[in-house]
């Protein structure tokens, strides 16, 4: 009995080796499949969204191969550096903190960030950021950091309440345990489309960010190609084409 | 509402198999943790001080770590430092493995130390070696005092498994998480998750229970006493 089991233990490691020779020529972009429209898991279990597809059209383009894998995005920079994924490009904002541990390509998408609260409730921009509200938001995002950062500031009390993924928020928001949902502007009219209806954009706040693949540091090549691909595209009508299915216009 | 069931059964395959992986994840964890739990609770109880120093501070370590702790630990950083290219699913079913180890030993051990002291004494009176004696008499009355701990283990491993998301594995929560994102459909596809989940706990549970019914030795330990 005892043999057995013991003859299964390198069984098992030869199992984690066999599995780690896997192709070495294909790229994986790690997304947050949590992220529509930007990035997200569809019916038919692939990956699809508006960074997906434009980056499937510039591996065609440059000649490369990618593979989406949805990962936590809490755990997506060390994925990255860790070499389990080898970019992101899931509409990551660029920020001085991600800049300092990874290399981001050119900018290619601006999103406004916008805050919404409970048609039932109407609030506006300022009652909801002063007066002690719950605020929710995705933690781990450029919004969250901004929101902390600036907590105190023009007499703004909101109270901070974080969710795995912003639509998790806005379903919160739903149930009533939430005065306003801070995140992107995508997201918010992806999930009003999709009979959120109940819900209202009552302003923007913070600056408008920009969004960029992050690559290792070491990963020079990969940036070019990513980098050329992105001119390409915004110079190609599919771009435009792009923005109309995902309704990503700004 | 048929509308609506419709939808839901369209997303019902990519969440199903989830629960595929899910099992994988387990099924991997539970034999490593067996497999490692089983030689860590005879040396803790017939071992020398040294190898009961050494199983002590295992269980301690995994025991006293939280999941998602050690999950990062050891996929991003040992791992990683080791230069060990695991892929994610192996890597989490490795780690769940040696987690559930330390509380499988402790179950092992529990049943071993059940057993009266005397019985190893009176199989080398026969002439076993102690190997013997452990393989022929104690484990196979020991393993089946176990069961209905281990069941515990395998229902416990099951929800826990949800954690390995964080390394990128799409289990089935971390799936049911994906269509309630771009569904906005929450509620819907949790509860889904949930009938999934309590499924397979259900169904493995009714197994383990089948099994210690069958290995039952009436008169013996986990026979004694027994009633149906």
């Amino acid at each position: 009995m005892l043999k057995r089991c013991l003859v299964l233990i390198p069984a098992f490691l030869f199992l984690l080796s066999s599995s780690a020779l896997a192709a070495q020529n294909v790229y994986i972009n790690g997304i947050d499949a949590n992220y529509p429209p930007h990035a997200y898991v569809g019916a038919s279990g692939k990956a699809e969204g508006f960074d997906v597809e434009a980056l499937d059209w510039i591996a065609q383009k440059m000649g490369f191969q990618v593979q989406h894998v949805p990962m936590d995005w809490d755990a997506i920079i060390i994925s990255l550096l860790s070499k389990k994924i080898d970019m992101v490009c899931s509409g990551m904002s660029i920020t001085p903190e991600r800049k300092a541990v990874v290399n981001f390509g050119e900018p290619y998408f601006s999103v406004r960030k916008v805050l919404l609260v409970h048609g039932n409730k109407p609030l506006t921009k300022d009652q909801l950021l002063k007066g002690s509200r719950k605020l929710g938001v995705q933690r781990g995002t450029n919004e969250a950091s901004w929101l902390e950062a600036n907590h105190g500031q023009n007499g703004w009390n909101y109270v901070l309440t974080y969710y795995d993924s912003a639509p998790m928020a806005i379903e919160d928001l739903l149930n009533g345990r939430l005065d306003g949902v801070a995140l992107d502007s995508a997201p918010a009219n992806a999930a009003i489309r999709k009979g959120r209806k109940n819900v209202t954009i009552v302003g923007e706040f913070a600056e408008a960010d920009e969004f960029g693949v992050a690559f290792r540091v070491e990963d020079t090549e990969l940036r070019r190609l990513v980098n050329e691909g992105f001119r390409l595209l915004k110079k190609d009508p599919f771009w435009r084409k792009l923005q109309d299915k995902y309704d990503t216009h700004i | 509402m048929s509308a609506y069931l419709a939808v839901v059964a369209g997303e019902l395959p990519h969440i199903a198999l989830g629960s595929l992986v899910t099992l994988a994840v387990v099924a991997l964890a539970l034999g490593l943790g067996f497999c490692l739990g089983v030689p860590l609770a005879l040396a803790e109880v017939y071992g020398g001080r040294t190898a009961r120093c050494l199983v002590a501070v295992y269980v301690w370590f995994f025991r006293g770590l939280p999941i998602l702790v050690l999950l990062y630990l050891f996929h991003f950083g040992l791992f990683v430092a080791l230069d060990l290219n695991i892929p994610a699913l192996p890597s989490g079913a490795l780690i769940l493995g040696l987690t559930s180890a330390a509380y499988q030993s402790q179950i092992f051990r529990a049943s071993v130390e059940a057993l009266p002291a005397g019985q190893l004494k009176a199989a080398r009176a026969l002439g076993f070696s102690d190997m013997q004696g452990l393989r022929h008499i104690i484990l196979p009355q020991a393993l089946r005092l176990s069961i209905p701990g281990w069941s515990n283990e395998y229902s416990i491993l099951i929800k826990d498994s949800a954690l390995v998301y964080v390394l990128g594995v799409p289990e089935l929560m971390a799936r049911a998480h994906f269509v309630a994102s771009r569904t906005t459909w929450h509620f819907t596809y949790y509860v889904l998750a949930g009938v999934l989940y309590f499924i397979i706990t259900a169904l493995g549970l009714k197994l383990l229970r089948r099994l210690e019914k069958k290995a039952r030795l009436p008169g013996y330990a986990g026979g004694a006493g027994y009633v149906a």
